[in-house]
């Protein structure tokens, strides 16, 4: 899946929505076995309201607020207990806490503290998360490079932190990040320009990523103010701000697609076929809707030409004899391979059903003349090749009807 | 080999029941005294109890052979003959093939032979009227194409537009109008769907009796022999057969009580099959105005058709977008072509196209729509047909991709992949994706994308590569390989490959070449035996190898001056003539020489500089045609006699 991109289109947001579908779920369940059965309804609604879009959430909404009752107790020290200890695990639970921030913006007003601390920890999984990734850059280098270069890259990565209080400010990028990142690049052997605007798109999305944070923040830190502006702020809103989190979540999975239009592409190489945007005009329908639509009528004179035209791009001409042989073959010209003497015979007979005629005359008496008399008739007829099977079988039953009719006749006798 | 296999099968129904007594004996001990008391109860005891037997152990009542399969494995292992033209020429020694305009005359002329048979067999089905052989092989008999059903009736029209009998059905479709009799819808839209396919041509009846030639012989009608044919077929589709306003179709069209979205869609595509595009997009607003649905082949021909509706490239791809966004609201499927078409219109949306063509290849993933050969050609149209050649990795993934899959025709512009990414490994100058690529191409059953006029460009292309780009023994070695067996070189390759031999400096060749080029026709190729004259006169070589530039040089001089039953004799030209003198004259044929130096004078030619020596250049009279003089004094520096 593709991390949401700030400016993603539709099925980008599809990505994320799905795994807040996943996560929603888990979250209902939790709050069904924390709150008791009543609560489950409203919050199953308050998840659909977050996964579909904006104008129907609203609605949804309403019915949430006029559904909201006093929480329990017991239910808000969970919480902020759990959110503690994932504060203390040092952010490696980042799925729990995630889920944890979406739970808390659920239970809206009544948290803000926590919803500011959440917050917080967000910002913190940035920082740690980029540290990380220029963590393997280092690493990655070292394997390529001299000692001394280290020591370069060791500077910038302790002025990495203060860079994310400039971001906050809302500069484009602080100077002496961008010299920094240009001196790693420079000191890396191949490519300097591209190391350096790669290192630079990737700082840039960090803070841009930072500043979708911060707004979230300034919202919680206005909850304080007071309890009417968090009931104020729109399901839209919510759903980015999840959304932006979610986003965050599958960065760290480090499945993360350069977005393209921070590196600014300046020539076809960058190109490829595996990486870039869709259409997003199609959406992928089941194998059996497929199926329902393709039954249609008999092919029209467009199917068949159609299909002959298809059939003329690969065919040859026989390259040896034997291909000349398999084509006639195909034509009914030849003789099939391998020989068999039964070609052209329509009757579905085998071999043995020609010969072995006795178990027809099962019938018949077990001796006596008339029992002798039909075994010289198959004897006959098991050498007849000009016969079908079933020709044989009308024969014998012709005798046995005869000798039916003539029983009495055959008595007296 | 008949009768062993006959052998074979009766031992095998024999051995077989003589294995269903061993059972029965095994597992009823009783039956014991029964077998011997008559022979023929066992027997009868024997086939009951077969079918008991059969439920335990499922044997096979009869072996089947897949027909081909002995064929198939003797033809897998015949390789190709380098040394030998294609099988198809095969029949006749004096008749094989030695160029490419030969081999083409003489397929065509097979394939021409063929149909004449087939021709005088439908004309006359009456004279052959004995069926000898047993079993009877139908595509050896005429078929039946008369009319059965007589009479003005719906049935009748249906057996007519069956047989594909355009004017006559349409004739009988306007009598059963005038008797009042209603034809069903399903009725007149077959009827549309002929009428549209054929484009209502007059000739319709000849038409038909091409594609009904086409349908006898599917196996018969190589797609090499009939290259030429169907181009032919297309010139006519997008010249001759144009859709006229008011033709029969549309008629029909109009006059039709009701109309559902088949009717609609044929006419699209017909329309854009038959170069009417603007006409076709007014029947598909139509369409959309009487609430009907489109289908994928449709909005296939219709955005094929879109560089015909919109001159701007933004205009295009925003026509395409528009149609592909009708697809998902008419709740419509695309396919493998209707990418192909976007792909294909995008070829002709410039910079747009280059821009977009991913995304739609990021669509088709998306979808787990796996693109065929021609999604791929059309790719490396948009990235590599360009004005400024940019490096891009777009053919090293595409390679990886084709290398990775094998492929079934799906569109007709499979076959042009492989020639199409050949000439971009070409103008890449990427001999390793060359190689890369024509191992994919003899991978698997991807060789039978090319037919013969396809194979042609491909080798060729690949030759000039090689010849560029390869050390020259490896240029020969392929050289050798391919020449007779795979293409015919045409006059580029032959210059190509003089070019690698003088860059190599391995010019002694030149006399085989020679006689490579006598053979491939192109010893009347003005331009052809200029360079090679050229190349041979340039410097001196060892004696052996100047007697055989001599030789050569005599060659073209007859080729000169024989004169073929149609042809005018080759007119000299002067830098010719003074190579041949000097390579006359390096190897020791004065006289030859001398007689050469009199064509100067005879055809008004002015001996160029390189015929003589810098400083007899200078001395060289101010006159034209003076070639005692140049003789005289070349004769002191040249000849060591």
């Amino acid at each position: 899946m593709r991390a949401a991109a700030p400016a993603g289109g539709a099925a980008e947001r599809d990505g994320p929505l799905c795994a807040g579908g996943t996560m929603w779920s888990r979250v209902a369940a939790w709050g069904g076995w924390a709150g008791g059965g009543g609560r489950l309804a409203a919050r199953g609604c308050l998840a659909a309201r977050l996964l579909t879009g904006p104008p129907r959430g609203r609605q949804a909404a309403g019915a949430v607020r006029q559904e909201r009752r006093p929480r329990s107790k017991i239910q808000k020290l969970f919480s902020t207990s759990t959110v503690l200890s994932t504060k203390e695990d040092g952010l490696t639970a980042s799925t729990d806490s995630t889920t944890k921030t979406a739970s808390k913006s659920q239970e809206d007003s009544a948290e803000t503290p926590k919803q500011k601390l959440l917050n917080i920890i967000g910002n913190m999984k940035v920082e740690v998360s980029s540290k990380k990734k220029f963590q393997q850059l280092k690493t990655h280098e070292t394997k390529k490079q001299a000692m001394n270069q280290l020591e370069g890259l060791d500077s910038k990565s302790s002025t990495f932190p203060k860079t994310t209080e400039d971001i906050q400010r809302g500069k484009p990028l602080n100077r002496e990040l961008v010299e920094a990142a240009s001196a790693v690049a420079s000191s890396l052997p191949l490519n300097k320009e591209q190391t350096e605007s790669d290192l630079l798109a990737q700082l840039r999305r960090h803070e841009e990523t930072t500043d979708k944070q911060k707004k979230g923040g300034t919202i919680n830190i206005r909850n304080v103010i007071s309890d009417m502006t968090i009931k104020r702020e729109s399901p839209a809103q919510r759903g980015v701000r999840i959304s932006n989190l979610i986003s965050l979540e599958l960065e760290e999975d480090g499945k993360r697609i350069r977005p393209e239009r921070l590196a600014p592409q300046s020539s076809d190489s960058r190109r490829s076929l595996k990486v870039g945007r869709r259409l997003n005009i199609f959406t992928k329908t089941s194998p059996d809707t497929e199926k329902a639509l393709k039954t249609e009528s008999s092919p029209t004179i467009w199917d068949v030409e159609f299909a002959k035209e298809i059939a003329a791009v690969t065919e040859q001409p026989p390259r040896n004899g034997f291909e000349e042989m398999i084509q006639w073959t195909k034509e009914g010209i030849l003789w099939e391979f391998p020989i068999d003497n039964e070609a052209g015979m329509e009757d579905d007979a085998a071999f043995h059903e020609h010969i072995f005629l006795e178990k027809h005359l099962e019938d018949f008496p077990k001796q006596g003349p008339i029992r002798h008399f039909m075994e010289l008739v198959i004897c006959g007829l098991s050498k007849n090749p000009y016969l079908t099977v079933k020709q044989k079988i009308e024969h014998i039953e012709w005798f046995r009807k005869y000798f039916e009719e003539k029983e009495e006749l055959l008595q007296e006798i | 080999m008949a009768a062993r296999r006959l052998g074979g099968s009766s031992w095998q129904q024999m051995s077989l029941l003589s294995r269903r007594w061993c059972l029965q004996a095994g597992s009823a001990g009783k039956r014991e005294q029964n077998r011997y008391s008559s022979s023929s109860t066992t027997l009868e005891k024997t086939v009951e109890n077969s079918e008991v037997t059969r439920e335990e152990i499922v044997l096979p009542r009869r072996k089947t052979w897949d027909k081909l399969a002995v064929l198939q494995a003797l033809a897998s292992t015949v390789n190709r003959d380098p040394t030998a033209a294609h099988y198809m020429f095969q029949d006749d020694p004096f008749l094989m093939p030695r160029n490419t305009a030969n081999s083409r005359l003489l397929s065509l002329s097979k394939e021409s032979g063929r149909s004449a048979a087939k021709y005088i067999i439908k004309e006359f089905p009456q004279y052959f009227d004995k069926t000898t052989s047993e079993p009877n092989i139908p595509c050896l008999m005429p078929e039946n194409l008369t009319p059965q059903i007589e009479g003005v009736s719906e049935a009748a029209l249906k057996e007519r537009i069956h047989l594909r009998r355009v004017k006559a059905s349409v004739d009988l479709f306007d009598q059963l109008l005038q008797a009042g009799s209603p034809v069903s819808l399903e009725t007149t839209n077959s009827l549309l769907d002929l009428l549209c396919f054929y484009g209502d041509g007059e000739s319709a009846q000849e038409k038909q009796n091409e594609q009904k030639g086409d349908l006898e012989e599917p196996e018969e009608n190589t797609s090499e022999q009939r290259s030429p044919k169907r181009q032919f077929q297309k010139s006519l589709n997008s010249s001759g057969f144009r859709w006229r306003e008011n033709n029969n179709a549309e008629r029909i069209f109009k006059i039709m009580p009701e109309r559902n979205a088949h009717s609609y869609c044929t006419m699209i595509r017909g329309m854009v099959k038959h170069g009417a595009p603007a006409k076709a997009y007014d029947m598909y607003t139509d369409l959309l105005n009487e609430r009907h649905k489109a289908d994928v082949h449709t909005f296939n021909a219709l955005i094929r058709a879109v560089p015909y509706l919109k001159e701007k490239f933004a205009e295009r791809w925003a026509l395409v977008k528009d149609f592909l966004n009708h697809m998902v609201q008419q709740e419509v499927q695309p396919n493998v072509l209707t990418f192909n078409a976007v792909l294909k219109t995008l070829r002709r949306c410039g910079g747009v196209g280059r821009g977009v063509s991913l995304s739609v290849i990021q669509e088709m993933t998306a979808l787990d729509i796996e693109p065929s050969l021609a999604t791929y050609e059309h790719l490396l149209h948009i990235f590599y047909r360009s004005v400024e050649l940019q490096p891009s990795t777009i053919i090293a993934e595409i390679l990886e991709e084709v290398e990775k899959r094998s492929f079934t025709p799906q569109d007709p512009d499979d076959a042009n992949f492989f020639p199409t990414a050949m000439q971009a490994c070409c103008d890449l100058k990427d001999i390793k994706l060359a190689y890369r690529l024509n191992k994919s191409m003899e991978k698997g059953d991807n060789w039978k994308f090319l037919d013969m006029d396809r194979l042609n460009a491909y080798w060729s292309k690949f030759f000039s590569l090689l010849c560029m780009m390869e050390q020259i023994d490896v240029v020969l070695k392929w050289y050798k390989e391919m020449t007779p067996s795979l293409f015919y070189p045409s006059t580029r390759s032959m210059f190509d490959l003089l070019q690698a031999l003088d860059a190599a400096n391995h010019l002694e060749v030149i006399p085989s070449v020679w006689e490579d080029i006598k053979q491939l026709g192109f010893s009347r190729k003005q331009d052809l035996l200029e360079e090679l004259l050229s190349l041979m006169s340039r410097e001196e070589h060892p004696e052996e190898t100047q007697l055989a530039f001599a030789k050569c040089a005599e060659d073209i001089k007859a080729a000169h001056e024989q004169s073929g039953r149609d042809q005018a004799p080759l007119e000299w030209t002067g830098s010719a003539l003074g190579h041949v003198v000097v390579l006359f004259s390096r190897a020791g044929r004065t006289q030859d020489a001398w007689n050469m130096m009199e064509h100067f004078q005879q055809i008004n030619r002015i001996p160029t500089l390189l015929l003589v020596w810098p400083k007899e250049a200078l001395m060289l009279p101010s006159h034209v045609g003076a070639p005692v003089s140049i003789w005289g004094t070349g004769k002191g520096e040249e000849s060591s006699f």
